[in-house]
């Protein structure tokens, strides 16, 4: 199975692309993409900062250098809907993206990948869709957790379910850390994603958005409120 | 695995809704001295015979009423203008209605937003001439649209401080807020919030259309002491 990380930096790509390489019978991409457009002095200090931050930044470099030997580090200059970025996304011929860049994808990206492109969304589908559901889901006392899936050009809509995990999240104080730790398990469980897509007979489940609700960006009054269930729940614990 | 079995220790719900209340209660205490600062003395003035009963609201006890009934109902006419049933709600005041046996056609957001800023316009406040049919489970559709609106694309305009349609985005936080009270989703009532919490530069040009401001001022007042959220 060809498979593209799709990422926002050199750094962020390769850190899930460590996850999955040694998966047998997955042959890895890295797409670099240009989120936000930045001018190349911008997006190379920021790409630096980022790989000295990670303290692995000699690991990243020789990783990403034998990559770009196989031609399998790809660096996009243009916007990732652009035509040229979907052509040459296109002529990767792979069959699965994973999201790890903070774009949007449109219909024409989404069909440059065979399968199409799974997202780790920190949040448990079909019932929690959109922003800041990590948040939603502790106000409204339900866990949390990750859902990985096929998306499309709405929000959270896509409507093949790979796996839901719930996860833990006694023990977190604030929204921030609870989070963090969240989007910590994108690497893992697309790992355990593509372990089920390469088994046969796959059944997904089905996203049914009836039965759930989009959210949106939560003001800082109820923010304050979901640390506070944080931390009782923690003194409960 | 479904939620009942997930592995998160779920905080009880008493104790989350003790959380929230406090907090809410809390908002109220706060919008009791920062009203001033969203309506100006000459905006309260422009409202005429009802400034001071929209000052005596605002600053006055925690005033709520459980419109939830409404939800039960097909759909109610009212025969007073759009303006006069909204603020009557908004107050916690009786709104005159009628129940009626038939609902009108059902409006797709995509329909309503064929319509130019100005028709949409006219043709929200048509529709909810009496304004608690938004709560109704048939009018889901409109006041998803209305929150979507009001929480990325005004929102957004807001915050960067461009300008905006000040009456269509009071108009649907007011609609938005009658679907919190009578729906009693926390979605709806966190858009209210978080308007409020808006840099008040942001919020001064509200002051153009002093009625729907003072009437999503009220009916914030009142969500933030309505209980069993």
């Amino acid at each position: 199975m060809r498979v593209a990380v799709i990422a926002g930096s050199i750094s962020g790509g390769f850190r899930i692309a460590s996850e999955i390489e040694t998966l047998a019978g997955v042959e890895l991409f890295v797409i670099v993409c240009n989120v936000g457009n930045r001018s190349p002095l911008l997006r190379w200090s920021r790409e630096l900062l980022s790989a000295l931050r990670s303290f692995k930044w000699w690991t990243a470099a020789t990783k990403a250098y034998s990559y770009a030997q196989l031609g399998r580090l790809i660096i996009l200059h243009r916007p990732l809907d652009d035509s040229t970025s979907i052509e040459r996304v296109r002529a990767l011929q792979c069959d699965l993206g994973l999201h790890a860049a903070n774009v949007i994808y449109r219909e024409p990206t989404i069909s440059a990948f065979r399968l199409g492109i799974l997202n780790a969304h920190i949040g448990i589908l079909p019932k929690y869709r959109g922003r800041c559901v990590v948040e939603w889901s502790v106000l409204q006392g339900d866990p949390a957790g990750v859902t990985v899936f096929f998306i499309d050009s709405g929000i959270d809509t896509g409507s093949r379910i790979v796996l839901r995990e719930f996860i833990p999240s006694n023990g977190w104080k604030t929204v921030g850390t609870l989070k963090n730790m969240l989007f910590g398990c994108d690497a893992r469980l697309y790992r355990k994603a593509l372990e089920a897509l390469m088994q046969p007979g796959i059944q997904f489940e089905i996203n049914d958005i009836l039965k759930g609700r989009r959210y949106y960006v939560m003001s800082k009054m109820f923010n304050q409120i979901v640390n506070e269930i944080l931390i009782d729940r923690t003194n409960l614990a | 695995m479904d939620l009942e079995t997930a592995l998160s220790r779920r905080v009880p719900l008493d104790r989350c809704e003790g959380i929230l209340r406090a907090a809410l209660l809390e908002r109220r205490a706060e919008l009791r001295k920062s009203w001033r600062s969203f309506v100006s003395s000459e905006c309260l003035q422009s409202l005429g015979s009802l400034a001071k009963e929209v000052e005596m609201f605002l600053s006055g006890p925690n005033t709520s009423r459980d419109w939830r009934f409404a939800a039960s109902f097909t759909w109610m006419d009212c025969e007073v203008p759009f303006l006069d049933s909204l603020c009557a709600i908004a107050l916690a005041g009786k709104v005159e209605y009628q129940l009626s046996d038939t609902s009108p056609p059902r409006l797709l957001p995509v329909d309503l937003n064929k319509l130019s800023s100005n028709e949409r316009l006219k043709a929200l406040c048509a529709r909810y001439r009496c304004p608690l049919n938004i709560g109704l489970a048939s009018e889901f559709d409109v006041a998803e649209e209305l929150l979507r609106q009001s929480m990325v694309q005004d929102r957004s305009k807001l915050e960067a401080g461009a300008e905006f349609d000040v009456d269509m985005v009071l108009l649907k936080l007011n609609l938005v807020g009658i679907r919190a009270i009578i729906s009693r989703d926390l979605r709806y009532l966190d858009a209210l919030n978080y308007f409020y919490e808006l840099p008040r530069r942001s919020l001064k040009r509200m002051c153009a259309n002093p009625r729907l401001l003072a009437s999503w001022l009220c009916l914030y007042a009142q969500l933030l002491c309505t209980p069993d959220w």
